[in-house]
């Protein structure tokens, strides 16, 4: 959404100049972003000098009831502490399950939100209308609950097992283990999947389907050539916050995923709370937030395309 | 939305519509709905041996097991008042910025807007983690303070970003025509702007609830065990429990999201999420 009402609020600044550039504005937008910078700037501002090593000021709390905390002796602190997380093979088998899960959970996503819109796009129905409404129900239910059937459902005694016991087959025990946090990651993010990709292929005029059929393009190319791309802002959109969700996301592996190797969000709690070591909790959530960065970084990048295409127009 | 015959025999000649269809289709109900109705079940069964497909009898016990048991109903309470509290306080926050993102050009609008992305960005736990240690410095630890600023900052993208989008859609002639016969700038507001943007606040307001109602990690974080809402309840429920309990308790929990989707269902998946999020 970020340019469009720039673009709108450009153009009445050069027609009328009556709305534009009043302080009014910047002052009606400010109390979320003050929120913003006391409660999530400031704390990761503080939280970065901590794993740096640099304990005094506001630091000093948890620094002193943290154990196995690296302290600088200098003032640009010290890297002692990512040194040290980073060279444990528990907390490196961590990161590359969380890298390993988030980039296959994305992709299950994606697909079947893509076959979803283009079931819709290309053969409304009754069927597909169902399809598209039945994606969108994990949006409506909890986390934890969604997890906590999940494992249910995928357990020893779990409906898997149940219906392939019926036939004499032994079928695999998937909760606690990681391919029941990928089923989790993509039962969570497939709503809001759908809806972006679903909204983005709606919006293609279907003469341009006609046109390119007229031409002799067969279904592939049609989604190949002219669907997909139209609709890839909202697709990378979707890209974006599912893989920023799944990387970041605690209630979902901790429910149904095994105790080791689980993703750096598990890991991270339980290096804060059960281990008491505050310091290599935080900086597994930087090693995370550049992971997260990375990809945001594709969001915005997406986001200044399609407004410099659409200022060109 | 129509398609064309053509459009439509291509399709068929994919097997869109055939048998392939129809085992995506079952697969789906079946991955999407199978745990939900799984773990239901459980909430009014008597006990169950594997592999058999349902319990071995039924019964309502679980239920007032829950329904009596007080810090349970405690938790209830405190999960409706927390969120409706949340919405309020993240209303009255973000819906001016909505309206300042839509319609006026300031100063640091870009860099505002990428900044509430990048809240979006930072690892739910990290940054979680981040603020406890912060809320240790101000006493913040157990205080319905410190649990009321985790969820409303659970709820700012969505509080900001789709209403924004739902303003930016009402068209300016509108608001020109009826400043032209005579309406002050508040009536305008009133009657013109703030209807025509409710579907996308209602919305708002719909995942901004959910929001807050499925926080979890923040709220234990912050204001266990003290302050213990429906979420951070099923953590211990499901150790302590046997697990018709925490279906019964999953289901209660469930109950606000599915009266909110079928309040709100049409606008959701009518796209006003979606165009929350969207450049066009």
């Amino acid at each position: 959404m970020t340019l469009a009402p720039a673009r709108g609020a450009k153009r009445r600044a050069t027609a009328t100049a009556a709305v534009a550039r009043r302080p009014l504005g910047f002052f009606l937008a400010l109390p979320p972003i003050v929120l913003i910078l006391l409660f999530v700037g400031f704390p990761i501002v503080l939280a970065f000098a901590f794993s740096i090593g640099l304990t005094g000021g506001l630091n000093h709390v948890i620094a002193s009831i943290g154990l196995n905390v690296h302290e600088a002796e200098n003032w640009w602190g010290t890297p002692a502490a990512y040194l040290e997380v980073l060279s444990s093979p528990r907390i490196l088998r961590d990161l590359v399950t969380t890298v390993v899960v988030t980039a296959l959970s994305t992709t299950v996503v994606i697909f079947l939100a893509l076959g979803i819109g283009l079931f819709l796009k290309l053969r409304d129905g009754r069927m597909a209308r169902l399809l598209s409404g039945l994606a969108i129900i994990p949006l409506f239910i909890p986390v934890v609950i969604a997890s906590w059937a999940i494992v249910t459902f995928y357990s020893g005694d779990g409906f898997l097992r149940s219906i392939f016991a019926q036939f004499g087959v032994e079928a695999p025990v998937w909760a606690f283990t990681l391919v029941a946090v990928v089923i989790g990651s993509v039962w969570t993010s497939l709503p809001f999947a759908v809806l972006m990709i679903t909204s983005g292929l709606q919006a293609i005029p279907n003469a341009m389907i006609e046109a390119a059929r007229d031409a002799g393009a067969g279904f592939m190319r049609i989604v190949v050539s002219i669907l997909v791309p139209m609709a890839f802002v909202p697709i990378l959109i979707a890209i974006t916050f599912t893989a920023i969700g799944v990387v970041g996301s605690f209630t979902v592996p901790y429910f149904t995923g095994p105790n080791a190797p689980n993703m750096l969000g598990v890991s991270m709690s339980n290096y804060f709370s059960a281990f008491n070591q505050p310091q290599q909790a935080v900086v597994m959530a930087f090693i995370v937030f550049l992971i997260a960065s990375g990809i945001a970084a594709t969001y915005v990048w997406a986001n200044f395309r399609s407004a410099k295409d659409q200022g060109k127009i | 939305m129509t398609i064309t015959k053509r459009a439509r025999a291509s399709a068929a000649r994919l097997n869109f519509g055939g048998p392939l269809s129809w085992l995506f289709f079952l697969l789906m109900v079946v991955f999407i709905l199978g745990p939900l109705a799984w773990l239901g079940i459980r909430a009014f069964a008597e006990s169950w041996t594997f592999p058999n497909l349902g319990p071995d009898g039924w019964t309502l016990r679980w239920w007032s097991v829950v329904l009596s048991d007080e810090t349970l109903g405690r938790a209830v309470q405190n999960s409706l008042a927390l969120a409706a509290l949340t919405v309020l306080v993240s209303a009255c926050i973000c819906l001016p910025a909505a309206y300042a993102f839509a319609r006026y050009e300031f100063w640091g609008r870009r860099t505002f807007l990428i900044g509430l992305f990048a809240l979006n960005a930072f690892p739910k736990m990290g940054l979680y983690v981040t603020i406890a240690s912060l809320f240790y410095a101000f006493n913040l630890m157990s205080t319905v303070l410190g649990v009321l600023i985790v969820h409303v900052l659970g709820t700012v993208v969505f509080m900001t970003w789709i209403p924004a989008a739902a303003f930016a859609a009402v068209p300016q002639r509108l608001e020109e025509a009826a400043r032209d016969a005579g309406a002050s700038k508040l009536r305008v507001f009133l009657s013109v702007t703030l209807p025509l943007a409710l579907p996308g606040i209602l919305v708002a307001v719909v995942m901004s609830f959910l929001a807050s109602f499925d926080e979890a990690q923040g709220t234990y974080l912050i204001g266990a065990p003290d302050i213990m809402t429906m979420p951070t309840e099923m953590y211990t429920l499901v150790l302590n429990y046997p697990n018709q309990v925490a279906a019964v308790f999953s289901i209660l929990l469930a109950i606000p999201s599915v009266a909110l989707l079928l309040a709100a269902h049409k606008h959701i998946v009518g796209g006003t999420l979606a165009e929350g999020f969207q450049i066009k």
